[in-house]
């Protein structure tokens, strides 16, 4: 290994932790140091466990016990100052609840009939701007997006047409919130199919199908006009489209890498910079990436319509962790660089990685 | 028998012989000299020279220097002394059979000895060189250990002094927090007051000024709550957006789909389309439609439908005389030559059709179950029933919710059984 090597981004390990219980998701809190593991009990409950960095190693602060085992969760919708988590769980209810006081959710609401694979929000913690919605998506086919002041019906629903036979939700992601009205909800499936749903017009905008089941997308920023979009998938690949331009027929330009031979299983941009990310493995792999502009972001086809380009993604680093596959990970918002990742051999990892400057 | 040699001649000083043997006419090579520490031979066939000698030598370092037709011995002797002669003068054939064989034995002892000591040597040679590459791989991952090892504990240095601003800024907030929550109150005391007292116009307009919200500093106090939702736009109107699916050709996922054979089936139905056979002098005078196969089929079907199933089979030989490439026209041949009694034919036409109906994918699988139905009932009516049954085992494995062969299968296992019985 050469020092030209040791000039690119180092994964470091700082801080490993075993824990007892399947971990699903893991998040950090807004504006701290301490961070947050949702997972499910051997004995079929939810386990809700927030830790501290102290020194070189997670010191637990508390422990929360819920009926359901949890699938997912996220501060996207709350402000700074009450950082109240929203939670999806396997049986379709979505709660928010406030870390001081566990024991009833500040908002609950049974969404959906089955398990909630992903969930996302937007408006909060100083971000973007417009009302704090959260949108979930299930395995019954359903995205719904709900804001914590309106009870027991969401302000938006996306679901199959009657008779359609319905295809599990795996993913959903917020973008597209510069200002008070624009919104935009992107859900991918598991037959492979991306939809982006417009939130303002209250219409499908955009759909496509990239061949095998979308286990994670994300906008590079929620609070811009939607820059880039990465989708991830089965058998190793992820497409990054480029969501400046969409051509009237062919959609959104893209580039697609195959990294992993496996599932790559979540996506994460770099608060920080939006043109760096890293994707987890199924072989229990972190990699990042760096996205390229090209020379010129849009061109114009054979009619004249305005088509996008897509540019180009290089990899700057990669490390195995884990044998088992890595299934959450989240960058703090705060420290860059920081970043903790879930995976399923039961282990919850912080890492850093250095010389982010630099790319 | 070999020739003695026992011309030779030899000098000695205190610690060595020196001897000559004269060998005319024969090439000698250093396999020919046998010599242990007491033994001396030289056997160049037919020429044997031997000789017990008198006392021990070294034989490692004597030498022996062979030319001229003659061979030069220098053996060096073990103990200084000088000897009354070369050999042992009072040998016995017994002893000297002895001798000799202890001699052999001790050239094989020290072969034995050398070749060891020679493996040794080459494995110690080995095991250093070992060593030595291990050490530099082991300094070099050493080096490279440092370095990062060094980056974890300055990253680590950053992270704690970051987390410690963290903890000053929170506290700093908190302290923030609750003088303007000291404020608030006091100021809400004062527009109580102001509510009362009208005129108090200036002092509001103080207040107002100090309810303006921070932004993006996150220390948002009681009182910017309230205005923060005024200026939230309401909830959305709930509308509910209806989506549909990719619908796929093959409803697996692609990781599940054969998707190799699944394009093969697809290319050789668009190929067999596209094949017309050449022979088309005689069709001439036919009319345009009547040259689409699949004009014919359809003929051929309807004809059979209403029961006239010479004339479908009429339709169905000149559609495959003009694409034999179409499994179906085999498929529906093979039930008209059912219908009319025509089993070797029917047989042929569904054996025909199910060669053509490979790949074996979940789209031609009503196809080759009509196949082997068909194919099962030529056989049955043949009193093959064996094979009839083979065949409809064949359609239920495709098809195992099929009623109707299910049923026919069991008859004809019925009737097997029924006609083992009788013979």
């Amino acid at each position: 290994m050469s020092s030209a090597g040791l000039e690119r981004p180092q994964l470091v390990a700082h801080v490993q932790q075993a824990l007892n219980y399947t971990l699903f998701d893991c998040k950090w809190v807004p504006r701290s140091a301490r961070l947050l593991c949702l997972g499910s009990a051997a004995r079929g409950t939810g386990i809700l466990q927030l830790y501290e960095l102290q020194g070189g190693r997670l010191a637990l602060l508390r422990e929360i016990e819920k009926a359901k085992p949890l699938k997912c969760g996220t501060f996207g919708a709350t402000s700074l100052q009450q950082r109240y988590l929203a939670t999806g769980d396997f049986g379709g209810n979505l709660n928010v609840w406030n870390l001081e006081a566990p024991e009833i959710p500040v908002y609950s609401v049974k969404g959906h009939k089955e398990i909630i694979n992903s969930i996302d929000g937007v408006g909060g913690l100083g971000i973007g701007e417009g009302a704090p919605e959260i949108v979930t998506g299930s395995r019954d086919g359903t995205v719904k997006v709900w804001d914590p002041r309106q009870k027991d019906t969401p302000v938006a629903n996306m679901e199959p047409v009657q008779g359609e036979s319905k295809r599990d939700c795996w993913t959903v992601a917020f973008g597209n919130a510069y200002n008070q009205e624009e919104r935009v909800v992107c859900a991918g499936y598991d037959n492979g199919d991306i939809k982006l749903f417009d939130l303002k017009t209250m219409s499908l905008r955009w759909e496509t199908n990239i061949k095998n089941g979308v286990c994670s997308v994300e906008f590079d920023r929620k609070d811009v006009n939607m820059n880039k979009l990465v989708a991830t998938s089965l058998e190793g690949k992820f497409h990054v489209f480029d969501m400046r331009t969409q051509h009237p027929t062919k959609g959104f330009a893209s580039v697609s890498e195959k990294a992993q031979k496996s599932t790559i299983w979540q996506v994460r941009h770099l608060p920080q910079n939006r043109d760096v990310f890293m994707t987890s493995g199924g072989a229990g792999s972190l990699h990042l990436w760096k996205y390229e502009y090209p020379a010129q972001r849009s061109k114009k086809d054979s009619e004249g319509a305005e088509m996008g380009v897509a540019g180009s993604v290089s990899l700057l680093q990669n490390v195995t962790l884990s044998t088992q596959p890595i299934s959450s990970l989240d960058w703090s918002p705060d420290k860059k660089g920081l970043c903790v990742c879930g995976a399923f051999d039961q282990t919850v990892r912080v890492l850093i990685v250095t010389k982010l400057n630099k790319v | 028998m070999p020739v003695w040699l026992r011309d030779y001649s030899w000098r000695q000083t205190g610690s060595a012989v020196y001897l000559s043997l004269p060998l005319r006419g024969v090439r000698v090579t250093a396999a020919n000299i046998f010599c242990t520490d007491q033994y001396l031979k030289v056997s160049v066939p037919p020429f044997l020279f031997e000789a017990i000698l008198y006392a021990p030598i070294d034989d490692t370092n004597s030498t022996a220097k062979i030319g001229n037709g003659i061979i030069f011995f220098t053996l060096h002797k073990k103990e200084v002394a000088m000897w009354d002669s070369l050999t042992l003068a009072n040998a016995d054939r017994e002893k000297l059979q002895y001798l000799r064989e202890n001699a052999v034995l001790k050239a094989h002892e020290k072969a034995k000895e050398e070749t060891e000591a020679k493996k040794v040597t080459k494995q110690e040679h080995k095991k250093y060189a070992l060593e030595a590459t291990m050490k530099l791989e082991e300094a070099d991952r050493k080096r490279i250990e440092n370095l990062k090892e060094k980056e974890r504990q300055k990253v680590t240095k950053e992270l704690e002094l970051w987390k410690k601003q963290q903890k000053d800024a929170e506290k700093q907030k908190r302290v923030q927090k609750e003088g303007e929550l000291y404020q608030e109150v006091e100021q809400s005391k004062e527009k109580k007051k102001e509510k009362m007292i009208k005129t108090r116009i200036p002092n509001e307009g103080t207040s107002k000024t100090g309810l303006k919200p921070t932004k993006g500093h996150g220390s948002y106090s009681m009182f910017s709550e309230n205005l923060k939702e005024e200026q939230l736009p309401a909830p959305r109107s709930a509308a509910t957006i209806k989506i549909n699916f990719t619908s796929r050709v093959f409803p697996t996922a692609l990781r599940e789909s054969r998707i190799a054979e699944e394009e093969e089936w697809l290319r050789k139905q668009a190929e067999a389309r596209r094949t017309i056979s050449a022979d088309l002098s005689e069709l001439e005078d036919l009319k345009e439609e009547e040259k689409n196969p699949d004009w014919l089929k359809d003929k051929g079907n309807k004809m059979f439908a209403t029961g006239n199933y010479l004339a479908a089979v009429n339709a169905y030989n000149l559609a495959v005389r003009l694409n034999n490439k179409l499994p179906l026209l085999y498929l529906n041949r093979a039930a008209c030559h059912l219908k009319l009694r025509n089993l070797h034919k029917a047989i042929e036409d569904s054996s025909k059709a199910l060669e053509l109906l490979t790949p074996p994918v979940p789209d031609n699988e009503n196809a080759r179950v009509k196949a082997y139905v068909r194919r099962g009932t030529a056989f049955c009516q043949l009193e093959l029933y064996t094979e009839g049954l083979q065949d409809y085992e064949a359609a239920l494995k495709i098809d195992p919710k099929n009623e109707t062969v299910e049923k026919d299968a069991e008859k004809i296992r019925h009737l097997i059984q029924g006609t083992t019985q009788d013979s």
